[in-house]
């Protein structure tokens, strides 16, 4: 049976996506998630999430989905520890070496590969299988064929994000550290580090997004565009009931830093839409198009605000002259 | 005492250069597979290339397409049963789905995981090494203190980029291609064989490199001022980032480069660099930077003080 996987990038959103129906929340430490303060949790708050879950028979995942340092691995395992002891059902990790040391502590917990692994063949799903992990995000680009593929050959649980599959653009979780080249943003004492590490793979250093806004792009001195890295992507509806049928395990809405309503609203619809497929009423995806496209409009009005914002402390940087510059 | 090495693309440019300063190469570009006659994805010119650099007494290494789809499996598939038969020294891998299959395959060389390995931490070497790599190009965010940890603490050999364009972001699709008035039914056409930048001017002066499906730092990576903390670090393999860069950029690099951990690993007292620094600096359209070694966002430049 699949199951809905929503955000909770706070106790209210955590809570008002358990009672829109979703089956299993995230929610992520201070931190180690990859999020700014806002979006992550202090773990008070996240044993009452987990504690209301387990009263309405839902579970909770804790991301520690941040590449850790290897300074701080004596602290990722102390939070592994105290999660699963809250009751946690399982967790979302990235680094290659902290699933094996999860599975090593934790033989029962649920393992999901996050998307910041970069998987990006049927044979990166068998190398995580062979880590213990329980379930990889497939990679946005991914059709069908390539989904079929990898159900067929990897012994492991599939999970996609609810959006379409977008094939241009660089597209590349896990594989970019441009945010941080360019500029480095200091740990908030709320966020419990006080160490330097650097950049949103690290975690407390949020990404710039700086993909997301306009550059100009040229070959020598040709004339430039003006573009961005990627282009939006948009929530998935067409593909829905194929993804059901290929064997997909777990849907995940992404948003934590999303508006309270904004996830309500989503959960709500995708549970509905889910609820049809899975009993059979309902496998004609056309009948929510107007649905989907009131809340895909919104959905963009929100990123692109918050793709504003944090552009806007990535610039203006303090003035650093090049050394040796030849242009 | 040392090794030193850089990348070379195609038998064309291993031809070419001026690879004098060098004790390895790793042949071919790892982030694209259409790149002009890489070696990473013609098996036909291994033979040849893995001769010439043997030839020069140097050790070669044969780098693996970093994010293969999985259209794209079999002919890297191709590429290692081919590779295996000739007298590469190492591969270099940066996808973990082809450790496996290298695993699976019984590969009988050592293994490199290259940059896009995303090594963070000794957990992860750990992990990599029962895969049988026995040397590791860290991710470029972590810092000397990090490197010299991960290293001591798996144990593993440890590969440090001096110089050169940091690899920041690596992607499945060329974005050149993708905005340029081509016909996806013609072909490439090689469009990165030219240069081609992003800049951002309203963050005043923000630049990458990019070159098709990989983005580099627009600064170029240079520890020529800090040669003797890495050799203090008992650091042993060093590395010139060349990808997309000229014969004469590669030469002289690698001399200066050559020059200095020469001095270095001798107990040399530090000397005036200036004019080894205007040599490199030279061709840094965009500056020089020291990544991120020194805890710091990469493209700011830290200096020896």
């Amino acid at each position: 049976m699949p199951t809905l996987l929503a955000p909770g990038g706070s106790r209210e959103m955590a809570i008002v996506a358990i009672d829109e129906g979703a089956d299993v929340i995230y929610v992520g430490p201070l931190g180690w998630s990859r999020r700014p303060a806002e979006s992550e949790m202090d773990d008070d708050d996240i044993k009452s999430v987990i504690d209301y879950a387990r009263d309405r028979n839902r579970q909770v995942r804790v991301v520690l989905n941040t590449f850790p340092s290897p300074f701080e691995m004596e602290g990722f395992i102390a939070k592994i520890r105290r999660y699963a002891e809250f009751g946690c059902s399982g967790f979302i990790i990235t680094d290659p070496g902290a699933i094996a040391v999860v599975r090593r502590l934790l033989p029962q917990t649920v393992i999901h590969v996050s998307i910041g692994s970069g998987i990006t063949n049927a044979w990166d799903a068998r190398f995580y299988r062979d880590l213990g992990a329980d379930m990889i995000i497939l990679p946005y680009r991914w059709d069908e064929s390539e989904i079929e593929r990898v159900s067929r050959c990897a012994d492991i649980g599939l999970e996609v994000f609810l959006f379409e599959t977008v094939q241009t653009g660089k597209i590349c979780p896990g594989k970019c550290i441009m945010s941080s080249y360019l500029k480095f943003r200091d740990w908030l004492p709320v966020e419990g580090k006080d160490a330097f590490f650097g950049s949103a793979n690290r975690g407390a250093k949020e990404c710039y997004r700086v993909c997301q806004v306009p550059w100009e792009f040229a070959s020598g001195q040709g004339v430039a565009q003006s573009l961005k890295l990627r282009r939006d992507a948009r929530l998935m509806l067409e593909q829905l009931p194929r993804m059901v049928a290929l064997g997909v395990e777990c849907f995940k809405l992404s948003g934590r830093e999303r508006p309270v309503p904004m996830i309500r609203d989503l959960v709500r619809f995708y549970r509905k839409v889910l609820d049809g497929i899975i009993d059979k009423s309902a496998l004609d995806m056309s009948v929510y198009a107007g649905e989907a496209a009131l809340l895909g409009a919104r959905w963009k009005i929100e990123k692109n605000k918050r793709v504003d914002s944090l552009i806007d402390r990535a610039v203006p940087h303090e003035a650093e002259p090049m050394r040796w510059a030849t242009a | 005492m040392f090794e030193l090495s850089t990348d070379v693309t195609s038998p064309k440019i291993l031809r070419r250069g001026d690879y004098s300063a060098y004790d390895a190469l790793y042949l071919g570009d790892f982030s694209c597979p259409d790149t002009l006659d890489n070696f990473s994805s013609h098996p036909e010119y291994l033979v040849e290339g893995v001769e010439a650099v043997k030839l020069q007494g140097k050790k070669c290494y044969l780098r693996l397409h970093a994010v293969p789809s999985n259209h794209e499996l079999g002919s890297v598939r191709t590429i290692i049963e081919t590779a295996m038969r000739l007298p590469f020294d190492a591969f270099e891998v940066h996808n973990l789905g082809l450790l496996k299959m290298l695993r699976e395959i019984g590969c009988n060389k050592p293994i490199h995981l290259g940059v896009f390995g995303n090594l963070y931490t000794d957990a992860t070497a750990r992990v990599v090494k029962d895969y049988g790599v026995t040397r590791v190009y860290p991710n470029p965010e972590l810092s000397l203190k990090e490197a010299i940890y991960i290293r001591d603490q798996t144990p593993i050999q440890v590969l440090m980029p001096v110089h050169g364009k940091i690899p920041l972001v690596i992607s499945e699709t060329c974005f050149i291609l993708e905005h340029s008035d081509r016909r996806p039914d013609t072909g490439c056409g090689y469009l990165c064989t030219r240069e081609h930048w992003l800049t951002r001017r309203a963050a005043g002066g923000w630049s990458l490199k990019d070159t098709g499906r990989m983005t580099l730092s627009g600064s170029d990576l240079c520890m020529l001022e800090h040669v003797d903390k890495l050799v203090e670090a008992k650091f042993d393999a060093f590395y010139v980032q060349s990808h997309g860069e000229s014969g004469e950029y590669v030469a002289t690099v690698g001399r200066v480069y050559r020059d200095a951990l020469t001095k270095a690993f001798a107990g040399a007292p530090a000397e005036d660099l200036a004019d080894a620094l205007r040599e490199v600096g030279a061709f840094a359209k965009m500056g020089l930077c020291n990544g991120y070694y020194f805890e710091s966002a990469g493209r700011r430049y830290v200096g020896r003080a």
